[in-house]
């Protein structure tokens, strides 16, 4: 009885996680590619007016980016202003709360068949690198290692910290700015 | 609990063995299928490989309707858009791929187009357009490798655009796979050799790589056993049907091994070289592979271990201690490729395949960093990884 009255809160719970680590995820996507050079040397190849997307089936929670040019992103919140080139689709609500609460891998979320590709497959395998930089840079080590397939060993601690904090203090800017807005 | 999680899927009956075409018209005739049209290549209808399906076929009553043997090595959406306009002027009902990978991908793509309608084959291309059954589709493989049979995806050159076209859906899968030793008993000496290493690389490495599950591990083990058994057997007696068979059975199972746990780091390098240096596939895959094993060797020391049962047989693998049994895996793949290469020189390096150059290798590493199949590699390849791995494959 009690199980029944918890899980729709549970599910609730999940739903706006989800939502906030996408809304986090997205604006740190674009300061990241401000920041990193190897972002923006994955990014470069993307053309220009690229528009990505993750979202969770059918019609949850989105983050979109596109590739503004010079391996830049640019965070347009979860709508698009063209049909989207690449979208990155987890298949319920529970495997991107798995994904976004480093309970699963990227890699294995794929290998488990939690996620589609639609669109470009070598475009989405290079945006999963640039996904997987990120969450190297923004989380601890002990958790970045829990979200990617390997924690890069070129990765020192000065460098990790000095991007974190660049890429926190513009995603909290943005974040004040949409407020605003 | 752990979040293990895995899905299998594969409903394609295979009718394999002895006197198995001879099945085509009862199958065909259970689909209420009646007039079948061939979609086949110029090099199998030469070898004569046409022959015993069309007499299976008449011998029970049921004529072949229309036979398009035109189907080029890398198919393209003219040929598919061509075969479908003959497919509905003759209004044929079903359709039989007889061949390698590129008559199998295009008897898919011409399924699509009979099926749902229309002259534009790109129309369908990604994952999951695809909502409905298709029309009745048998699937005759004329080498032992490729494991298209039981594959979900086609892939199709567009001409114009210059790209290639996937197109992912399980209702691609055939109906029907049959494997008969007759279809593969004239194939050359270096083919039989670079097929059979292409079911090899794809069950070693769906064993191997990050989506592996029981199911295909039973595939792909039960696949690495016969080719390890009965590949230097066909080498030397080409004409030994029982092990034809076995090669012929391997590369289906690894098919739907490797289409349930998908294949790593020996395809996304084959790829890129086939895409530049316009290496055949099997070739790429006899090539990388222990290259590539050498490089994931610590993230796959284990799985890699047990193969050795596999590859040598009991007795090899009760006298290794288990913490050489990967290692001794790798020699043993070593020793399989240097005896192909002492009966059809099958190359063992990119040099001595005598069509890569040096200085394409970063070409190539930079091709095979984007290619799907490196998501599912064990261990995360960096470019600088893969251009090592391309260095010691050079020579």
């Amino acid at each position: 009885m009690l199980a029944k009255r918890i899980q729709p809160l549970a599910s609730q719970a999940k739903r706006l996680y989800v939502e906030l680590m996408f809304q986090v995820m997205g604006r740190a996507l674009q300061a990241v590619s401000e920041v990193d050079s190897e972002v923006q040397k994955e990014a470069k190849v993307l053309p220009v007016g690229f528009l990505f997307e993750m979202m969770v089936m059918p019609d949850g929670a989105r983050l979109i980016v596109e590739h503004i040019g010079e391996g830049r992103f640019h965070y347009h919140g979860n709508s698009a202003p063209r049909p989207i080139d690449v979208s990155i689709q987890f298949k319920h609500l529970t495997h991107a709360f798995l994904v976004l609460s480093f309970q699963e891998k990227t890699s294995v979320a794929f290998a488990h068949d939690r996620m589609l590709v639609d669109g470009d497959v070598s475009y989405a395998v290079r945006m999963t690198r640039v996904l997987n930089r990120l969450e190297s840079f923004i989380l601890p080590k002990i958790i970045a290692k829990r979200a990617v397939k390997e924690y890069p060993e070129n990765l020192h601690l000065p460098e990790k910290l000095i991007s974190a904090a660049q890429i926190y203090l513009k995603v909290a800017t943005h974040f004040v700015q949409t407020a605003r807005a | 609990m752990t979040n293990t999680y895995y899905e299998f899927f594969c409903p394609v009956k295979v009718i394999a063995g002895k006197a198995a075409l001879e099945h085509i018209p009862y199958e065909l005739n259970g689909l209420a299928a009646k007039r079948p049209m061939i979609v086949t290549d110029k090099g199998v209808r030469a070898a004569g490989l046409l022959e015993p399906v069309i007499a299976a076929c008449e011998e029970s009553g049921l004529d072949i309707v229309s036979i398009y043997d035109d189907v080029p090595p890398d198919s393209s959406t003219t040929v598919v858009r061509d075969i479908a306009a003959i497919y509905r002027k003759e209004k044929c009902d079903s359709i039989i791929a007889i061949g390698g990978g590129s008559a199998i991908d295009t008897g898919k793509a011409v399924n699509i187009l009979v099926s749902e309608g229309g002259d534009d084959i790109a129309k369908y291309t990604g994952a999951g357009v695809l909502k409905r059954a298709l029309k009745p589709f048998f699937v005759v493989p004329t080498t032992a490798g490729t494991g298209s049979e039981v594959t979900s995806i086609a892939v199709i050159t567009d001409e114009k655009k210059g790209v290639k076209l996937p197109f992912t859906s399980s209702y691609l899968l055939p109906n029907a796979a049959i494997i008969d030793p007759r279809m593969t008993l004239t194939l050359p000496p270096h083919i039989t050799a670079a097929t059979a290493m292409d079911a090899m690389t794809h069950a070693i490495e769906s064993f191997t790589c990050m989506a592996k599950n029981p199911l295909s591990d039973a595939y792909a083990t039960a696949a690495i056993k016969k080719v390890s058994q009965s590949l230097l057997q066909v080498m030397d007696n080409p004409k030994d049907s029982d092990g034809r068979l076995e090669l012929a059975q391997a590369s289906t199972m690894a098919g739907i091994a490797f289409s349930n746990s998908m294949v790593g780091l020996v395809h996304s390098l084959g790829h890129a070289t086939g895409a530049i240096c316009h290496l055949p596939h099997g070739l790429c895959m006899s090539l990388y592979l222990p290259y590539v094993l050498e490089y994931n060797l610590e993230t796959i020391r284990e799985p890699l271990g047990e193969l050795l049962l596999y590859l040598e047989g009991p007795e090899v693998y009760a006298a290794t201690p288990g913490s050489r049994r990967a290692e001794t895996s790798i020699s043993a793949l070593r020793k399989l490729r240097d005896a192909l290469y002492k009966r059809c020189q099958l190359p063992r390096t990119l040099k001595e395949t005598g069509k890569v150059t040096e200085d394409q290798l970063d070409q190539i590493a930079d091709m095979a960093m984007d290619d799907g199949s490196i998501m599912f590699n064990p261990k995360e390849v960096t470019l600088s990884d893969a251009r090592a791995v391309l260095q010691r494959a050079w020579a």
